[in-house]
């Protein structure tokens, strides 16, 4: 299959530098996931007989290891989701899903890039003009972004640190009944039989 | 049991074309299957034709319409709109209701007293009250007035007014229910227990037809292969989420898929989507009939009327995991996928592209199964069984 097409970045020129890396970096990802397409799942069906159940689990199963794999940690699945958090919460991968995409998407990359003019005519004045706008604004854009990036990450790590905390709890409580059950099973078992 | 003669169906709203529901289009539909039965039948709606005004819009009149005596009455004017909307918000947002909220609440609903001073006027004329949709005051006035003679039709849906206690107090009270799938009659017992859920499972009748998959594209200058939905668009019925999947599918793989959304509401604007509007039954059907998959984002559905018109089309659907009687009618017919979330719906989708076979095959069993399980004959057959048993 031939690899699919990234976002051109020429189109975002104006954009500021933060803006430009992020579609870059997606582009990236996009062509980097390219080759996991869905015949890789390599469903076989008669003509006649389709087995729905059967193909939605092989998708699921083959969906669930490309999330474990990071093949969808991506900004843009946060936001397609937006709609879609009522369902997910009750779903056990969603939290660690979701939290992956949003620390993918957490740090705007605040670097320097290389202005270009895609247009002949003019080029070299509408470079320096643009070099010249951006040098007026940078100062101010790096100091915006750097705070957004601080508070972002910030976040970020509290809704990790949360989401830790309670799986722990979970899984100490989870323990304790466990165990409780299991003593409540001995305590409550018949005597066993004499004789035979 | 003596079958009865004498049928009169209630619902806030007669569709007469400008109006759109899918409760609304079964009773009136089981109203001219049942006058073509040779009962007697009236259909009693308000003047009422837009659910969030309940503005009389409609004149207070008597008509025949292919044999149905339709009855228009003028909604009462002592609702209250601020304190319905406020009750219903509270609902919405989980708020537990006290018994007296939950009255304001319906109280101030869409009622009519006239329907009911007429109801109680004609005495015994009907054999049997067949209401719904059971969110709403009128609905459950006439149950509360002859709980022994209503059969509710409750069109309901897994959604926090179908949990308020009123509503349960109304399934156990009445005569019996007509459900539209097995999973809608379990969740009225999962919801209010054994009771709520006496009655049978009866569904809607569809006719076959057969339409031109090139027609729509080519009418509507359709270049790239395209994914339809039909219905409201409204959150509730997830058209922001499938706007919002199809923009981030077309970004993640850069394929040019469109989106063709039929019906009314608000929707996003985008170079890739088509708000067609209202379309004729004869397009609507070449829309089917054409598009690569109907996407049916709505997890709030009882039935899935146009799920199975795509069916009967040959197109298979993709729906959502959450939407319990849209995933059951899926896996029971073969005809659909269901999506957890939008890596899901991504290989779903890009699965529909790329294997014209399993769409092809997937849409051939869908077919047969509508025509099957939903053909006219079936249908009335067990409407008819439902209104002589219970």
């Amino acid at each position: 299959m031939p690899p699919r097409r990234a976002v051109p970045p020429r189109r975002f020129l104006f954009l500021p530098a933060p803006q430009i890396a992020a579609l870059c970096r997606s582009g990236a990802r996009a062509l980097r996931r390219a080759p996991e397409t869905m015949n890789d799942i390599g469903i076989e069906i008669g003509a006649d007989d389709v087995d729905v159940d059967a193909v939605v689990a092989r998708i699921q199963k083959a969906v669930d290891e490309k999330i474990a794999a990071g093949v969808y940690a991506d900004a843009r699945l946060a936001a397609a989701e937006r709609t879609n958090l009522a369902q997910l919460k009750n779903d056990e991968q969603f939290a660690g899903f979701y939290l992956r995409c949003l620390r993918d998407a957490v740090y705007v990359d605040i670097s320097d890039f290389e202005i270009r003019e895609r247009r002949a005519r003019f080029a070299p004045f509408l470079v320096r003009l643009k070099k010249g706008i951006w040098s007026l604004l940078k100062f101010y854009t790096y100091r915006l972004w750097s705070q957004q990036n601080q508070v972002n990450g910030l976040l970020v790590t509290g809704l990790e640190s949360v989401d830790e905390k309670y799986a722990e709890k979970i899984r100490a409580l989870e323990a304790r009944v466990a165990e409780l059950e299991k003593r409540l099973g001995a305590a409550s078992s018949p005597p066993a039989e004499k004789g035979g | 049991m003596v079958a009865p003669r004498s049928i009169a169906i209630v619902s806030p709203r007669y569709p007469d074309g400008a109006t759109v529901g899918g409760a609304e289009t079964l009773l009136r539909r089981f109203a001219e299957r049942l006058a073509a039965h040779g009962l007697d039948v009236a259909f009693l709606a308000t003047c009422a034709r837009d659910h969030f005004t309940w503005a009389n819009e409609c004149p207070a009149d008597v008509r025949r319409v292919n044999g149905v005596e339709v009855r228009r009455f003028p909604v009462s004017p002592d609702r209250d709109p601020a304190l319905f909307h406020a009750r219903q918000a509270a609902i919405s947002r989980g708020e537990t209701l006290t018994r007296a909220e939950q009255e304001e609440w319906l109280r101030h609903s869409v009622n009519s007293d006239a329907l009911l001073d007429f109801l109680r006027a004609e005495g015994k004329r009907f054999d049997r009250l067949l209401a719904g949709p059971y969110l709403f005051g009128l609905v459950r006035a006439v149950a509360r007035a002859f709980p022994d003679r209503t059969l509710l039709v409750p069109c309901l849906h897994d959604e926090p007014f179908a949990r308020q206690s009123v509503i349960g107090e109304m399934l156990r009270a009445v005569r019996g229910c007509l459900f539209n799938t097995e999973p809608e009659r379990d969740l009225a017992g999962r919801l209010h227990g054994p009771e709520a859920c006496r009655g049978a499972v009866v569904g809607l009748g569809l006719d076959p037809f057969e339409a031109d998959p090139r027609a729509f594209a080519a009418r509507r200058g359709l270049g790239a292969p395209y994914v339809f939905y039909c219905g409201r668009r409204e959150a509730g019925k997830g058209t922001p989420l499938l706007t919002d999947y199809l923009r981030a599918f077309r970004a993640r793989t850069g394929r040019d898929v469109a989106l063709v959304c039929a019906g009314s509401g608000p929707l996003d604007s985008a170079p890739f989507i088509h708000d067609v509007g209202f379309l004729p039954e004869k397009e609507k059907h070449e829309a089917l009939a054409g598009a690569v998959a109907f996407v049916h984002p709505s997890a709030l559905e009882s039935l899935g009327i146009v799920l199975l018109e795509s069916f009967l089309a040959g197109t298979p659907a993709l729906v959502r995991a959450g939407g319990e009687v849209l995933r059951w009618q899926c896996a029971r017919s073969g005809g659909g996928l269901w999506f957890r979330h939008y890596p899901d719906f991504e290989t779903e989708l890009e699965l529909m592209l790329d294997r014209p076979d399993l769409r092809r095959a997937m849409g051939e069993r869908a077919r047969t199964f509508v025509r099957r399980e939903y053909a006219w004959s079936a249908v009335e057959s067990r409407l008819l069984q439902a209104l002589e048993t219970l």
